[in-house]
């Protein structure tokens, strides 16, 4: 009896030891231990016999050691008696998990084809039987009922999934997983504008981010700014949105500025630094975007943001069978990743494997209709079968997408004019330059096209701008185009009469190496005709504007 | 967080980051279907021999079972055999205890019974020797099985115990449960154990969450099950549309079909035909160019020679975009489209396909309204030379359309018909035998022989297609049909049969539905009968709104018909400038019908104004337009004008003479109209003719005028058309006055009063129409 009595000392000293040991383990993260002192504790409250509410905290403790360690169906069994809240959310939640792996598992050893594709989450339909149950009687919680709502969508039920991830939101409106969840579910402004969300300073955010995914940059860009003035200046977070956001308006230099900030903040982060290594690639900056990869690599290289930023590296090296490679890697680690698959389609058209280009392409659109730079590549990989009306439809879908961007107005007006269509091809060129043209091409396509049409007018004021435009942004641009622009407008001038511009054009002509001679030959003419003209002495004709060029130096 | 929920799957399909279209390759797995079809084998293996008959029908069985392992069960009737064979083995619960042996018992039942199959290697002399069809079938098996890995094995027991227990509903009473067999096999299906399931759980959930659940409970098709699915459906889209799915329906199925196998590129071009049949734009391009993205990798696959094959879908996914637009009515898209086309395939020297580029370009430029016989006669030359039948009488059959329209010779139109049926005949293109019996059906109506038009459209009705009759349809739902019906229900609403026509018409309505694609044929059918009937009856109130109706359908058409009510409604000015500027058109397009047509009712309009002078000449430049093209029907409706014009003018021996050369065609092939019509004029010349003759001719010509006007009046009680028959009445009762038959002409002052009470409208002069 003594023994049996000092065991019972003992044993209260064991639980004792053993809850202080949890709290520690729990701490430290050391989630196998948690489990170990967990049983142990499990067995000794069995000998106890505690109420049952201690026991329901238990039992809790358990289950959430089992589903730290992905042990998902253990967790189930231990939580299916319990009451609480709590447990009832992680009892689902494990049986939902327990599914999903389940099914991942599945899908490698299926039994023919006509199990492919079938192959589901089989708890889903279970699930919903019994939290829609709950749901009538309104039993859930903030937590269940995004529970309810991701297994909603899953089960492509995405009306009634916007419904309950509402309802989610304004249970619980701190819970951004919902917010998220239903981010995912809103397709367009007016579908944002209907739901009555609640108030909460966490809407702000989603509001901001729900901007950024329907390509209203603006908007969201001023909706952060407001976030940042009210305090959250320092958070990662919006510093990486705000960052998304300028990549996605190609404002290169703010998002690499932010990026770098970013990355100085938060040195071990893997998410967005795709995002990021996309601007290095199109600014081509080879050893940052070598220093990222290795960086990244270090971290994590199993990560779908490390596989795509390699790919981009080697991307910038022309090494493209390296880089598909790494996007297939990607593509791997998450197939629904859907920046692997359009940067995989670009890898395809480098190497020029057209067909599978297509596929890449079209695999992006399947994951998200909204890609404009599927669509745009689609477009771009027919125009190089040359089927320019073909490749029409995809331009149009990416323009839809983006009506802002100049480059799908550059690349429809060029497939315009490749099938004569000058009056829309004009249209397209003009729009990209008033929507801010970003590779200050459109212009001088225009003008090209007008000079082909023999209309030198407008040929000339578009050359005119475009020359301003040039000049006025400042940087060095390649000079072969504005050479010709200034080959042209010398022409022009002459031809109507206006040697002093012509004059000052051909001088201008004079400084680029391919025009160097016209401009020189163009000035004895004018000599010539000026000589000439001094003896019969007529007054021209002015119809265009005289370039004004004294302001700028090339 | 969201990624948590994404799936991690590895797909499987994947090489070198590019999903293969057809992984499917290997399309022989073990189903429990296939495991009870083995055990229906591996008896009649090992059981004694039976009967030869017995044996014979055994084998076709057999046959059939193990081909159509994967087709879907509910179309054909192919999975009842099962039972049906099991019947006929005497052994037959044997074969079925071994079914439930393994259902019932364990796992290594099912794996004892693939160990001790005969393996068709060391089997010589059983059916299953390795070369028969039964012995393929079983290595096939027995090779897919072995590839098995442990968790497909007990994946595939449990299939196996599902689908028996959910068959054989009682498991342990064999004999009882085989009835239930034979009923319960109609659903014997591959994916029938994942509807069970599915069923099973939506019984749970009725209750609780009646939500729409139809697409979730919806089983995916397998390979061949969709395959069987859209090329079913394709057929019936092409040939009979009705029976085809609805296109909600289809494309909803669709739908579900892309969800669980995205890969499946044919369902794509599926949609696309689906949503041309509602006329949607934006989903037939998105889906034909979707189509054409899946395609252009497995065409590159396949093919050897790499580039070739992709290449060739290209050029045939700008071909067929050419063609969407055309069917939609964009020709300036088609044009670029075609054009594009046109340049790629030069570029790859694909002759075939430049010429299927070039038939679509007569095609367009027909469809735009400008000439384009030089083409055509290019097409045809071409086709010819490459050997492609179906272009060269394609080709020679819009040839012959135009020619027709032109003016060439009749004989010319029907040699070269002759030529193509030949051509059709040796090829066994039934598509086209209809449309050429279609196109000589019009060809005769145009030339007015209403006979000939008549008895070939009766020949195109009652011809059985050549083509095999697949899916229980026969081809009755393309465009030939859709004319050769609406030129019945027109030739029998001219011999006055309204209620044929209302059948013809009715038919036409339920084959045709109005949103399908030669809905717009019949209507417009219609609406002409229903308009000339107005008109007939001088219900001008009735005709006027069929106007703009027409006008929706046909622009020309309604214009001219815009002119004959306003013509009608004495609104002369408006009716001479609508059937000037109409001229003016016609003779820009050609549109001879219409031309002659339109001089025609300008003529009439000349009488109205008692300019009858001014009339004669329109009225014999019309004559001579209809006779050069042998519009015969026109041509005598013309000669009707000039008789009644000269009969006008006052040389009523002229207007006899004129009128006996249209009398005859008219009889035979006129509408019983014209017939009555014609028929008042000659009496109407008589008439005049006999006041300046002696007594005793002047009788005998009264006579004849009496009986023309007495048949007149038949025909036009035919038609029931109230304001002639009141003339004729009024004529008779005149005429028999003065022939002094007193009861006659009083009967007929009778049914003279009686209509004209009726009618009450005092109605145009009777001296002035014809």
């Amino acid at each position: 009896m003594a023994a049996l009595c000092s065991e019972f000392g003992d044993l209260v000293q064991i639980k004792k030891q053993l809850i202080s040991v949890i709290s520690l383990c729990k701490e430290r993260g050391l989630v196998h231990s948690i489990m170990f002192s967990l049983l142990m504790h499990e067995h000794v409250a069995y000998v106890f016999e505690l109420e049952e509410d201690a026991q329901d905290m238990d039992a809790l403790g358990l289950a959430k050691s089992y589903f730290d360690l992905k042990e998902y169906d253990r967790a189930a069994y231990f939580l299916r008696g319990c009451s609480s809240q709590k447990a009832y959310f992680l009892y689902m939640y494990s049986r939902y998990l327990s599914g999903e792996k389940k099914k991942d598992d599945e899908t490698v050893d299926s039994l023919g084809p006509l199990e492919k594709g079938q192959v589901r989450n089989e708890a889903l339909r279970e699930l919903r039987v019994e939290l829609s149950k709950k749901h009538s009687a309104g039993e859930l919680d903030g937590f269940t009922l995004y529970l309810y709502g991701v297994v909603l969508r899953k089960l492509d039920l995405l009306k009634e999934a916007v419904d309950v991830f509402v309802e989610a939101t304004h249970a619980l409106p701190l819970h951004w997983g919902a917010w998220l969840e239903l981010c995912n579910l809103i397709t367009n402004i007016d579908m944002l504008k209907s739901l009555s969300l609640p108030d909460c300073w966490i809407r702000d955010f989603f509001i901001a981010h729900m901007y950024t995914e329907l390509q209203m940059i603006k908007e969201a860009l001023q909706k952060y700014q407001s976030l940042i003035e009210s305090g959250f200046s320092k958070s990662t977070y919006i510093v990486s949105q705000i960052a998304v956001a300028y990549h996605n308006i190609r404002d290169i230099d703010q998002a690499l500025a932010l990026f770098n900030e970013l990355r100085e903040q938060d040195p071990f982060r893997i998410e967005n630094m795709d995002t990021f290594s996309n601007l290095l690639y199109v600014r081509s900056m080879k050893p940052e975007l070598s220093y990222l990869a290795h960086n990244l690599v270090g971290i994590d290289k199993y990560r779908v943001e490390t596989c795509c930023v390699i790919g981009n590296y080697y991307s910038l090296r022309s090494q493209h069978e390296k880089a598909a490679l790494y996007f297939q890697r990607a593509l791997k680690l998450n197939p629904r990743c859907l920046g692997a698959w359009t940067l995989m389609g670009h890898e395809y058209m480098e190497m020029k494997n057209t067909s599978a280009a297509i596929q890449a392409y079209r695999h992006a659109i399947e994951v998200n209709k909204r890609d404009y730079r599927a669509w745009y590549g689609l477009g771009q990989t027919y125009e190089i079968l040359k089927m320019p009306f073909y490749c029409l439809y995809y331009y149009r879908k990416a323009h839809q997408l983006r009506p802002n961007d100049s480059r799908m107005l550059v690349a429809l007006g060029e497939s315009y004019e490749k099938l004569s269509q000058h009056v829309e091809a004009k249209k397209c060129y003009w729009r990209a330059y008033t929507v801010g043209d970003v590779e200050r091409m459109a212009l001088l396509k225009l003008a090209k096209l007008h000079e082909q049409l023999n209309e030198s007018d407008d040929a000339a004021q578009c050359y005119i701008i475009y020359i301003q435009d040039i000049f006025s942004c400042g940087e060095q641009l390649e000079h072969a185009e504005v050479s010709t622009a200034l080959r042209y407008l010398g022409q022009y001038y002459f031809k109507n009469k206006l040697y002093e511009e012509a004059s000052l054009c051909a001088q201008r002509c004079c400084d680029y190496n391919d025009a160097r001679e016209e401009g020189k030959a163009l000035l004895r003419q004018i000599s010539q005709v000026r000589d000439h003209m001094e003896a019969s002495n007529t007054t021209p004709v002015r119809r265009v504007s005289p370039l004004d060029l004294s302001s700028f130096s090339p | 967080m969201a990624s948590v929920h994404e799936s991690l799957y590895f797909n499987p399909m994947m090489t070198n980051g590019v999903v293969h279209a057809n992984v499917f390759g290997i399309k022989d797995w073990v189903t429990p279907y296939k495991i009870s079809v083995l055990a229906l084998l591996y008896e009649m293996t090992t059981s004694k021999p039976i009967a030869l008959q017995e044996r014979r029908r055994l084998n076709k069985l057999i046959l059939f079972v193990c081909l159509s392992g994967m087709l879907p069960s509910n179309s054909i009737c192919c999975e009842t055999p099962v039972s049906d064979a099991c019947c006929l083995l005497s052994s037959h619960t044997l074969s079925l205890n071994r079914l439930h042996e393994m259902a019932d018992g364990e796992l290594k039942d099912m794996e004892y019974f693939f160990a001790t199959l005969p393996t068709p290697f060391s089997a010589i002399d059983s059916e299953a020797y390795k070369t028969s069809v039964v012995g393929l079938f079983m290595r096939h098996m027995l090779l897919a099985y072995n590839k098995l890995s442990f968790s497909q094995v007990y994946k595939l027991y449990k299939a196996l115990q599902q689908y028996y227990h959910s068959h054989y509903s009682q498991p342990g009473d064999v004999q009882v449960g085989l009835p239930a067999l034979a009923a319960d096999d109609s659903d014997m299906d591959l994916t029938s154990t994942e509807d069970n399931v599915g069923e099973r759980m939506e019984k749970e959930e009725l209750d609780t969450a009646p939500l729409h659940e139809s697409e979730l409970s919806r089983g995916p098709l397998s390979q061949k099950q969709a395959e069987y699915f859209l090329a079913r459906q394709a057929y019936l889209l092409k040939n009979d549309e009705n029976k085809a799915l609805k296109p909600s329906a289809l494309q909803d199925e669709l739908n579900n079909m892309l969800k669980f196998n995205p890969d499946f590129a044919e369902a794509h071009y599926l949609s696309y035909l689906n949503s041309m049949r509602v006329q949607d734009i934006f989903i037939s391009t998105h889906s034909l160019l979707h189509y054409f993205d899946r395609l252009i990798l497995s065409g590159s696959e396949g093919k050897s020679n790499g580039d070739e094959g992709y290449g060739r879908s290209l050029r045939y996914a700008a071909l067929n975009l050419a063609a969407l637009h055309c069917r939609f009515g964009h020709y300036q898209q088609a044009d670029l489209a075609l054009q594009e086309a046109i340049r790629i395939a030069q570029e790859s020297n694909d002759h075939v396909c430049l010429q299927h580029c070039l038939s679509w370009l007569y095609t367009l430029e027909q469809m735009k309204g400008s000439d384009s016989s030089v083409l055509t006669e290019d097409s045809v030359k071409m086709a010819a030379h490459f050997c492609l039948p179906y272009l060269v009488s394609l080709g020679i059959q819009s040839l012959v359309q135009q020619g027709a329209v032109q003016g060439k010779t009749a004989h010319e139109l029907m040699d070269a018909l002759k030529d193509t049926d030949i051509l059709h005949w040796k090829h066994s293109l039934s598509e086209l035998i209809d449309i050429s019996l279609a196109q000589t059906t019009s060809i005769w109506r145009m030339y007015g022989k209403s006979t000939m038009a008549q008895q070939q459209a009766q020949l195109l009705l009652n011809m059985n297609s050549l083509e095999q009759v697949n899916f229980g349809v026969q081809q009755n739902n393309t465009e030939a049909f859709a004319v050769a019906l609406c030129h019945l229900a027109e030739l029998h609403a001219e011999q006055g049969l309204y209620g044929a026509v209302s059948e013809v018409l009715k038919h036409l309505k339920e084959q045709f539905p109005p949103h399908t694609q030669h809905a717009k044929l019949w209507m417009l059918c219609d609406l002409k009968i229903q308009f000339d009937r107005a008109m007939n009856d001088g219900k001008y109130h009735l005709a006027e709104p069929h106007v703009t109706a027409i006008a929706a359908l046909n622009k020309t058409e309604g214009l001219y018909r815009k002119a004959q009510v306003l013509k009608a409604l004495n609104r002369t000015t408006e009716a001479y400038s609508i059937l000037q500027r109409l001229q003016l058109y016609c003779e820009k397009t050609k549109y001879t019908e219409m031309i002659i047509r339109v001089m025609l009712v300008t003529a009439e309009l000349h009488w109205e104004s008692s300019g009858f002078a001014t009339a004669l000449p329109l009225l014999l430049q019309a004559l001579a337009l209809a006779r050069q093209h042998h519009l015969q029907a026109l041509a005598s409706e013309t000669i009707l004008h000039l008789a009644f014009t000269q009969l006008m003018l006052g040389v009523p021996e002229q207007a006899l003479g004129v009128l006996h050369e249209a009398m005859e065609p008219i009889l035979a092939h006129g509408a019983v109209m014209d017939k009555g019509r014609a028929l008042l004029l000659a009496a109407r010349c008589q008439m005049a003719m006999a006041g300046t003759r002696s007594n005793g001719q002047k009788h005998a010509a009264l006579g004849l005028a009496v009986q023309s006007l007495g048949e007149a009046a038949a025909y036009f009680s035919m038609l029931d058309c109230k304001e002639r028959l009141r003339d004729v009445h009024y004529l008779q009762a005149r005429l028999h006055h003065t022939l002094g038959q007193t009861p006659q002409r009083n009967k007929c002052a009778m049914l003279f009063r009686l209509l004209d009470q009726e009618l009450q409208a005092p109605g145009a002069a009777v001296a002035m129409r014809l």
